[in-house]
């Protein structure tokens, strides 16, 4: 019995064109026995940036909290809302903190990025469940299906995704991975951007 | 070995838990009350490690009347529940974590609704249509998948209740005994007799 | 009271008066007016920060005293007043910048970064044990959120932003001076030119490269900034603040 194992749940992001989406599974399980089939897993940061964390469903509350707490205060002392990019690292070194005692949570991040000229950059990046950063340029996946969604994903993901094609890509690429894992699936939730 | 089960219906929810107090395998008493009352609209079944629970459950209570007395009003559901989850999350992470299992129910005055959460030792919080902990949960999940319909009144939700328990009574090779339960709807907690 | 020495509320503890005033502040503020002058002009394209660097003796190897320094890539900072403080807050403000860069990937903002100075300077207005800073500072920086700015900061830990201001000895006069000359639309090489011009008003000996000492911050352009984006790994933002090489301070001298 894996810890990262003992809730269930699967992450995934996509890039798309001039768009991104971040969808999950919304199960919450005692290993085999499902508890909740509305457990939500991503969470709001801005208007341009949502965090799914897949893994231990009480990590999961707890982080989600610690975010919260951290992007306001951010807010507050800059006058400003926190970029794609600082929240990413935001979240490494959140988790690094705990480096010799760490979250059992792998987040993944879909965001926007506003580039000087005024136009939206798609952004999504994912950690492991110590702050190692992978800045994806095609997906991202995470939690108890991961294995399955790297291979739908791998199929179904091609460059230059308009949003509706987007939300199809990344709602198949789900739905299917989640069928084959018995510790994801009871509902699903897809956000685009 | 200890079972507890909870529902929500129509403006109420009921929270039940079994009476037994066993040691090994013997039942050492059978009238323990293992459901909290929190406050005039909230109630909280625990079950777990025995001693982790009457001390966690005293301490809990005693922080959310120290909540009420310094801010004139009670805590609504949504933010005791909330307290007690980072009281499990923290404790977990300490030198001697409590191994307690709760089931948090109330009535929202400022919604109107009753609210239902499931909490375990480790901190994990779900707000849920239904609940339960323990050997009973394996029984009483998927009885409640078929049976439970939130717009029935009490009585229906009564009668669910008792289905679920029969079923544990049933099937358990550890008969639970009898159980207590409560209902908190808008006029408050209420003990009733199944 | 009142008098010249501050009377019985000038020793080391920074307590009130009883008109109101905290006399060691005060006596902070005195010794900022005697340090030598410093100032900032901010331009349409950037910002000049400026100073005296004057050395008590011809012996001294004046290529060891630095009063113009870089905190992080995009702020620098300038003084007037006491250098043993100046060196204390130089350490603290790179230290800050750099933890700041360890949690957001990102260095801080001239704004956020001076508000951390400011912060250091007001505690020590209220602890135990220690005296206010004998320094005012300039803060000059580029950011993506407010882009180049200008602030000072007091030793009171009160900071303001500024299109021009001088701080030091001369700071009366080169202020009505700066009054005088500026205006919004003013480019960085005119900036430079006006800031050495003012310094010159109150300059006691030779302006020479070897006796003033410059910072600008520049402003990135457009095609600098795509290629900043801190996921393409390797890229190293380019520096929008540094401080001029003898050289250049020769060449603008000459101008």
């Amino acid at each position: 019995m894996s810890i990262m194992e003992y809730n269930g749940g699967s992450v995934v992001a996509m890039v798309g064109k001039g768009c991104v989406a971040i969808a999950s599974d919304l199960r919450l399980g005692n290993q085999a026995l499902g508890i909740s089939s509305n457990f939500q897993k991503i969470f709001p940061i801005t208007d341009h940036i949502y965090l799914g964390l897949p893994g231990l469903a009480t990590d999961v509350t707890t982080l989600k909290e610690q975010f919260r707490y951290r992007v306001n205060m951010y807010t507050i002392k800059e006058e400003r809302e926190i970029e794609p990019e600082a929240f990413a690292h935001l979240v490494s070194s959140t988790l690094y903190e705990r480096r010799f005692g760490p979250f059992f949570i792998e987040p993944v991040m879909a965001g926007l990025t506003k580039k000087p000229s005024g136009e939206y950059k798609p952004f999504i990046a994912a950690s492991d469940l110590i702050g190692c950063l992978n800045f994806a340029k095609d997906f991202v996946v995470a939690g108890t299906a991961s294995s399955k969604l790297f291979g739908v994903a791998e199929g179904l993901w091609e460059p230059g995704l308009e949003p509706e094609d987007l939300f199809e890509t990344i709602s198949q690429t789900l739905l299917n991975a989640v069928d084959r894992d018995a510790y994801s699936g009871w509902g699903a939730v897809v956000h685009v951007m | 070995m200890d079972s507890s089960f909870a529902i929500t219906g129509k403006g109420y929810a009921i929270v039940a838990a079994d009476m037994t107090v066993s040691r090994s395998i013997v039942k050492m008493q059978y009238n323990e009350d293992k459901i909290k009352v929190l406050g005039s609209h909230l109630l909280m079944a625990f079950s777990g490690e025995p001693g982790d629970t009457v001390q966690f459950a005293e301490y809990v209570e005693r922080n959310i009347r120290l909540a009420q007395i310094r801010n004139t009003y009670p805590l609504p559901p949504p933010s005791a529940a909330s307290w007690i989850r980072r009281e499990l999350a923290d404790s977990l992470r300490s030198r001697s974590p409590y191994s307690v299992n709760l089931l948090v129910a109330g009535y929202d005055l400022s919604t109107h609704e009753p609210k239902l959460y499931w909490i375990d030792y480790l901190g994990t919080m779900a707000t849920v249509p239904f609940a339960a902990h323990g050997y009973g949960s394996y029984f009483a999940l998927s009885l409640l998948d078929r049976y439970h319909d939130p717009e029935a009144t009490v009585e229906e939700g009564l009668a669910t209740l008792r289905r679920c328990i029969d079923e544990v009574s049933k099937r358990l090779v550890v008969t639970p005994g009898k159980f207590k339960v409560k209902v908190v709807d808008k006029n408050g907690v209420r003990e009733v007799e199944l | 009271m009142a008098s010249a020495d501050g009377g019985a509320y000038s020793y080391s503890l920074t307590v009130f008066s009883p008109s109101g005033k905290l006399v060691q502040i005060e006596h902070a503020l005195a010794a900022v007016s005697q340090g030598t002058t410093s100032l900032g002009i901010k331009a349409s394209n950037g910002i000049v920060i400026a100073t005296e660097k004057k050395s008590s003796s011809i012996l001294v190897d004046d290529s060891m005293i630095e009063r113009v320094a870089v905190i992080c890539p995009n702020i620098g900072i300038v003084y007037s007043g006491m250098g043993p403080d100046f060196r204390v807050l130089v350490a603290r403000a790179r230290k800050s910048a750099q933890a700041y860069w360890k949690i957001y990937g990102e260095y801080p903002p001239t704004r956020v970064l001076t508000q951390e100075l400011a912060n250091i300077m007001q505690q020590a207005t209220h602890s135990g044990g220690i005296r206010p800073f004998g320094v005012s500072l300039l803060v000059a920086g580029w950011d993506v959120n407010r882009g180049s700015t200008l602030y000072q900061v007091d030793p009171s830990g009160s900071y303001w932003a500024w299109k021009a201001s001088a701080i030091g000895k001369n700071m009366v006069n080169a202020k009505t001076f700066l009054e005088k000359r500026y205006n919004d639309d003013i480019s960085l090489e005119d900036a430079i030119h006006t800031a050495l011009l003012t310094l010159k008003e109150g300059f006691e000996g030779q302006m020479t490269e070897k006796t003033i000492e410059i910072g600008v911050v520049t402003v990135p352009t457009e095609e600098d900034l795509e290629g900043w984006s801190i996921s393409s790994a390797n890229t190293r933002p380019k520096p929008t603040f540094r401080k001029l090489t003898e050289e250049e301070v020769r060449d603008y001298l000459a101008l």
